[in-house]
């Protein structure tokens, strides 16, 4: 009888140990999630991301991993609107349990998922979005921005605008947040300079005909025409305008994101002297920007463009939660304050413990001959402003035309 | 005519736009000629509409109307995607044929514009000499009066019901790959532009062509005048607000013909 027992609890160990094998030899998984538009206006911009992060995973998992966990990505599509970004966002975390979300595309959306990753305390990076909430009244603990928001935009384009390109401008812009928020910032920033507003018009987002709006802007007679679009409207504005005569009629500006410079080489004529924030370029022949961009390049076979964005934020990450020692939201987000990388693509970047946004350089580029050509190098600590978490960035604000004599 | 003709409405018509868009873009990409790609990407699409009314709107004519419906939706879905998957999801621009712009009543205007006003107006003139003086418009026109009879006196219906949704298909290719240079070209084009025709069909009254004119130089009108006093973003909702008030007159639109709907 005891040797029957003994045979079966020997039996059981050995089943058990079988069992056990293959679980113990898996690496463990550690899940992060993509969030963006994966069709639709701002498409393009998702593409990169993905790629970004994909890039940066395949670095991380070559080391092994974070934390010995391998990382694993699970992408959705938030079809460039809040409500279903929600949903998705609310699924990776609810449902996958990643332990970063990076996204989202469109600041409407990006504003939307923050809520979702304030209350289920996740790791939030966003590398594309830039509306000026983010970092004041909508800010939380586990939100964290490598993109230069509309006011750090503003603050690096208005000057190099009133000094070398005229101080009658007209702000158009797409409208919605992001729009909004980059018309609003600049229009600040213009008239703190000295420059003079002389008209102000939103188009709704993915309009498909703007001609409509030339009428007010050629009476208003701008030395300058400020663009606060980006994605396929970008593109389509651009050939309008072109087509209406008004590129070569006014100086043309445009924010951070205005156009993916993978289309440029498509609509260089239209584009031909315009001025564009980026924050990179592979155009730029900056050592460690050509560095990134070839190595990008090697892995996908095209140039890198907003993905260096999405890139940092997952290795921001893993540096956190490596200094964090876990994956707790708290410990990983506190690790990431005044967190630093040196000899990025941008040169150092380091992420500001107040409102957790990454102080970085910016260039100003100009198209010329269908390429980006840097103009000018603003330092990330002259744009970035005063940390205003909680507080209205746009009290006491209004479109108001101010008409100069 | 598809709608007067076969009774389906078909909500396949957009991608058909976006179609001869891309199939403009392919053909431009061989032969470096947009005036080409009009005439070999609407014959490339009608070839697509006539395979495809055969292999999957023929077995469904004598079905509830329905059927047509939801199947145009499921081929609309199809092809949208099929376009993705080929192309890319990207937009893409097509550069006009007619460049530089031309000084007009204190504005500088496209020139393209102005060779679109002109080609659409000549397409219109084609297609009602089409319809009024050609025995195969004819045959079209008494086939949407009665096709049993026109079927009883040895026209072959389906032949021309093939051939009307062939037409049909070339008409809205044709359309997207004028319309590519001004609005460029992506995937989703076509759902944005069928709202729009929808309006205009509605607003005309369904099955009449006439009215369907009428409608878009209305709503065309509208836009552009009304651009002028409000807001542009405003428009729209100006547009519809025609539309409601003009069915609530007129229920069966402009020049609708009794029984159509109903």
């Amino acid at each position: 009888m005891k040797r029957i027992a003994s045979a079966v609890v020997l039996t059981t160990v050995a089943a058990l140990a079988v069992v056990a094998a293959p679980a113990v030899s898996q690496p463990k998984v550690v899940k992060i999630g993509d969030l963006g538009s994966k069709v639709g206006v701002f498409e393009g911009y998702g593409k990169y991301q993905t790629m970004g992060i994909q890039m940066a995973v395949e670095e991380l998992n070559a080391k092994g991993g974070v934390l010995g966990h391998r990382i694993e990505i699970l992408s959705e599509d938030d079809e460039t609107k809040p409500a279903p970004a929600v949903r998705k966002a609310e699924k990776l975390i609810l449902q996958d349990d990643v332990k970063l979300l990076v996204g989202v595309v469109s600041s409407g959306a990006t504003m939307a998922v923050m809520d979702v990753t304030k209350k289920h305390k996740t790791i939030h990076w966003n590398s594309v979005s830039c509306a000026e909430f983010m970092r004041t009244t909508k800010f939380h603990k586990y939100y964290f921005s490598n993109q230069p928001d509309s006011r750090m935009q503003a603050n690096g384009l208005a000057k190099y605008i009133v000094d070398k390109m005229g101080k009658r401008v007209y702000i158009f812009y797409t409208d919605y947040a992001m729009g909004q928020s980059d018309g609003r910032q600049f229009k600040t920033a213009l008239e703190k300079l000295g420059g003079e507003v002389v008209g102000v018009a939103g188009a709704p987002l993915d309009t498909k005909d703007f001609s409509p709006w030339f009428g007010a802007i050629n009476q208003a007679a701008p030395e300058v025409l400020f663009l606060a679009f980006a994605g396929t409207d970008s593109l389509r504005l651009m050939t309008q305008l072109h087509s209406f005569g008004m590129t070569r009629k006014y100086k043309l500006a445009g924010i951070d994101c205005f156009l993916l410079q993978q289309d440029l080489p498509s609509i260089a004529e239209p584009m031909e002297g315009f001025v564009q924030l980026n924050h990179f370029s592979a155009y730029n022949p900056d050592k460690s920007m050509q560095a990134f961009n070839a190595k990008f390049r090697k892995r996908f076979g095209v140039d890198a463009n907003i993905a260096a964005g999405a890139y940092d934020a997952v290795h921001f990450w893993a540096a956190a939660v490596e200094k964090a020692t876990s994956f707790d939201p708290d410990r990983v987000a506190e690790a990431h304050e005044g967190m630093c990388r040196e000899e990025t693509h941008i040169g150092r970047q380091c992420i500001r413990k107040e409102d957790h946004q990454v102080v970085m350089d910016m260039h100003l580029y100009q198209v010329k001959g269908g390429k980006n050509i840097p103009i000018a190098r603003i330092a990330g600590t002259d744009s970035i402003g005063e940390p205003m978490v909680g507080r209205d960035p746009v009290e006491g604000f209004s479109w108001e035309i101010k008409k100069k004599n | 005519m598809i709608f007067g003709l076969l009774g389906v409405m078909n909500f396949a018509h957009g991608e058909l736009y976006m179609l001869g868009a891309y199939a403009g873009i392919a053909v431009i990409g061989v032969t470096h000629s947009f005036w080409v790609a009009l005439i070999a990407a609407p014959l490339l699409v009608a070839a697509l509409g006539a395979v495809t009314e055969v292999a999957t709107l023929r077995p469904l004519y004598r079905r509830e109307p329905l059927y047509g419906l939801i199947l145009t939706f499921g081929l609309a879905l199809v092809f949208r995607e099929g376009a993705r998957q080929i192309w890319g999801g990207d937009m893409r621009r097509v550069l006009p044929p007619v460049t530089g712009s031309t000084p007009l009543l204190g504005m500088t205007y496209p020139n393209y514009r102005l060779f679109l006003l002109g080609a659409s107006s000549a397409l219109l003139l084609l297609i009602w000499l089409f319809f009024t003086r050609t025995r195969a418009g004819v045959l079209v026109r008494a086939a949407v009066q009665d096709a049993e009879m026109l079927d009883g006196l040895g026209v072959n219906v389906p032949r021309l019901f093939t051939l009307t949704f062939a037409g049909s298909a070339a008409l809205a290719a044709l359309a997207g790959l004028l319309l590519a240079p001004v609005f460029t070209v992506y995937p989703q084009m076509g759902v944005e532009m069928i709202l729009l025709a929808f309006i205009v069909v509605i607003l005309g009254g369904m099955g009449s062509m006439g009215g369907s004119v009428v409608a878009a130089l209305v709503i065309g009108t509208a836009q552009s005048l009304f651009s002028l006093w409000m807001n542009p973003q405003r428009v729209a909702i100006a547009i519809f607000a025609i539309m409601i008030v003009v069915l609530i007159v007129r229920p069966r639109g402009f020049f609708g013909r009794e029984g159509v709907l109903e």
